[in-house]
């Protein structure tokens, strides 16, 4: 009796042991980007997907194959419908949950339903990590990921690499699906880091501002820098300006900004942004020149001014060109002064270009560097 | 040693352990529905309720010492009302096990295992907690103190890990919410605090009857804790738009931690690991008060021979809805309607009755 209770026990564990869902490490395609891009055929295959996906292989010591990553893309209707057109040719299923960068087409965004759909199906999925990079390609996202970076290198992951470092985050701002959902939740607003071909090769810089998930306009480094100022995203910047006739460069390393609305007669929003940072560079000379408090603090009042007139310029631009709230009034309105925000929320459009801002920099010149 | 008796901090473990289940997950969503910016009103109030009725059962075994909740509903109750209420108590928890159940293998299902079917899931687990379940109180007091930490480690991990995203003004406007909806977010938070029941059984067990109550509300007050805290980090790290429309965002909010190195990234697996430890804390319990409830009324002197006839029951129930919306109209509403029931009327008639009982007799 004791045998056959023990030969049971054994039989169930072969037979009650086991995973349905197991599938081995090197037995998946890790998708490391995808780019989407509008492909123009009539019918339901309305995407030209692009997926990128690194060459286990290759990577490691004993790499035995030379080549980092393949691309491959299909004409179809939805992205995840990608993986499975791909399943006819490659030779593992793909796997989503290392999924770092979405590269969108600039024909694509431009049509709100076909966005709308794609953003919708990344959101609901649950593989998908949903700090997702987004971008937007200037042209073609398929041109875009098959770019070479000026290094020469071909790993795959150089764009996530120069997204997340956020060495220059003022030149672009990194966006994370979830952060890019809710933005436009709340302002109805965003912006993209915008991807393009310097000729051969990739650079992301400036932005696109994305309304109601649809390219409205492309804004550049200067005005990406200006909306991270106010937003309060900058980490670390280095700030050009001329003065008497030389160029003095500035190291912002520290950023400190404030939106308080005001609402009387009209709504006014003062912006006060605070700059800590050390001079980079100025002009060489036989003597003293900077270390003294008056050219300090002359100094800072000039890069207060350019300073000051960049924001103005892009303040303008989002008011006037683009009616776009990129810089979050709607959402502070709605977090703070919640009863003002239900009576302007129905045509916060047209009250959105009449807004005044007011715009107060404070520069600190900390440190000099290693010289007087 | 005294078989079958339970220590005070056991009581605290058991009530955090049996009242946080399936409805952590959900909870921050469905009083965002309701409430908006402002369900952690519901969610306080909610939790805030129910202090009376643990007083009121913590009362109840005071004013007749030494019994337990039968005894008392026999002596105390007409038989038959004494009857149905322990009816109504066993399809409660029979409901609210399939319930919870089904909601646990979707979670899964989603998450983790996508091809295994929902029966073997909703299988194994409830073999698992048949086992607990077979076992005396002392057994179960004594799981819930291994569960108790973990669950607050794991509310302490996800504090950590979401503070560099947090967006706190994210919790602005505040107070902008009517009383129509405060009623009713209150009343979408009570199922989550369902649970503390268990003390009709488990406090006739307790080896300090002095110190129950405050034990027992100290466990209340961390399970409330817990809520607010989970709903004020899913809404700053969300926002509210985005937290309406999550499902379960507890989980989801783990998807959202990004820290520097790779290190930390897709933590739902650890989520998912901790989170069946969660149930198996709850569901368990609720066998074991199912089985010792059906032996109450038939008379035996055990309650382990009633689980294993349960669990085709709970998995025929848990079966029944076709998808997850239709889980939680017919089953979640149902469990909820039910749970007012076992949660306040029952310790209340209880309580009342055995006072004008007390009172009676002193005369």
């Amino acid at each position: 009796m004791k045998k056959r209770i023990v030969a049971l026990l054994i039989l169930l564990t072969i037979f009650l042991s086991g995973c349905w869902d197991m599938v081995e490490i090197n037995q998946r395609l890790f998708v490391s980007s995808i780019g989407v891009d509008l492909h123009k055929e009539e019918g339901m295959n309305k995407l030209l997907v692009t997926f990128v996906y690194p060459n286990i292989n290759a990577i490691g010591k004993n790499a035995t194959e030379d080549r980092k990553k393949y691309i491959i893309s299909t004409s179809c209707s939805s992205v995840f419908q990608a993986g499975k057109e791909f399943s006819t040719n490659v030779e593992y299923p793909f796997y989503y949950k290392h999924l770092k960068v979405l590269i969108l087409g600039e024909d694509v965004i431009k049509d709100e339903k076909l966005t709308r759909e794609i953003i919708d199906e990344l959101n609901r999925d649950t593989k998908i990590n949903k700090k997702l990079l987004l971008l937007v390609a200037e042209g073609s996202a398929k041109e875009i990921l098959e770019s070479r970076p000026p290094q020469g290198q071909i790993t795959d992951g150089t764009i996530y690499n120069i997204l997340r470092d956020n060495r220059s985050a003022s030149r672009f701002t990194p966006q994370t699906l979830t952060n890019m959902i809710t933005e436009l939740d709340c302002n109805g607003v965003s912006i993209l880091p915008r991807a393009r071909k310097k000729g051969e090769e990739l650079s992301i810089s400036g932005a696109a501002i994305i309304k109601n998930y649809k390219l409205i306009g492309w804004i550049g480094e200067k005005e990406n820098r200006a909306i991270s100022l106010i937003k309060d995203k900058v980490k670390q910047e280095l700030i050009d300006i001329c003065y008497n006739q030389d160029i003095l460069s500035y190291t912002i390393t520290n950023v400190n900004s404030n939106k308080k609305i005001d609402i009387d007669e009209y709504i006014t929003t003062n912006i006060s942004i605070e700059l800590e940072g050390y001079l980079q560079g100025y002009k060489m000379d036989n003597q003293v020149n900077i270390f003294k408090n008056e050219v300090l603090l002359n100094m800072e009042r000039a890069l207060e001014k350019q300073i000051e007139k960049e924001i103005m310029e892009t303040l303008n631009l989002l008011q006037k060109e683009y009616n776009a709230d990129v810089i979050g009034i709607g959402e502070c309105l709605s977090k703070f002064h919640p009863k003002i925000w239900k009576s302007l929320q129905s045509n916060w459009e047209e009250v959105f270009p009449e807004v005044k801002f007011n715009v107060d920099v404070k520069v600190n010149i900390r440190r000099t560097g290693l010289t007087k | 040693m005294q078989r079958n008796k339970i220590s005070n901090e056991q009581i605290k473990a058991l009530i955090i352990t049996i009242v946080i289940g399936v409805g952590i997950l959900s909870l921050p969503s469905d009083v965002a529905m309701i409430m908006g910016n402002d369900g952690w009103i519901g969610i306080l109030i909610g939790g805030l309720i129910t202090i009376p009725f643990i007083i009121m059962i913590d009362r109840l075994f005071k004013l007749q010492p030494g019994k337990t909740f039968f005894q008392l509903g026999k002596e105390v109750l007409n038989p038959i009302v004494f009857q149905i209420f322990l009816i109504i108590e066993v399809l409660y928890i029979i409901i609210l096990l399939s319930y919870t159940n089904r909601v646990f293998a979707d979670v899964i299902k989603a998450y983790l295992l996508e091809t295994t079917p929902t029966e073997v899931i909703l299988m194994t687990m409830l073999i698992a907690i048949s086992y607990i379940a077979r076992s005396p109180i002392e057994v179960i007091a004594r799981m819930a103190v291994i569960i108790c930490p973990i669950i607050i480690i794991f509310i302490i991990f996800l504090i950590l890990i979401n503070i560099p995203n947090m967006d706190i003004t994210n919790i602005y406007p505040m107070f902008q919410v009517g009383y129509k909806e405060i009623l009713k977010g209150i009343i979408a938070a009570l199922f989550s605090y369902s649970g503390y029941e268990f003390m009709l059984l488990a406090l006739p067990h307790a080896e300090d009857n002095k110190k129950t109550l405050s034990y027992s509300l100290k466990g209340m007050l961390v399970v409330i804790a817990i809520y607010l805290i989970v709903f004020f980090i899913s809404l700053s790290q969300y926002g509210i738009h985005q937290l309406k429309r999550e499902i379960w965002p507890t989980i989801a909010i783990v998807k959202e931690v990004d820290l520097p190195g790779y290190f930390l990234e897709n933590l739902d697996g650890i989520v998912m690991a901790v989170w069946v430890m969660v149930i198996y804390g709850t569901i368990g319990p609720y066998l074991y008060s199912a089985g010792t409830i059906l032996s109450h009324i038939f008379q035996t002197k055990v309650h382990d021979i009633f689980i294993l006839p349960l669990l085709p029951i709970i998995y025929i129930i848990a079966m029944l809805p076709r998808n997850l919306v239709e889980t939680e109209e017919y089953l979640g509403k149902t469990v909820s309607y039910f749970s007012i029931v076992a949660i306040f009327i029952i310790p209340a008639v209880m309580f009342l009755s055995t006072y004008i009982y007390n009172r009676r007799n002193s005369l």
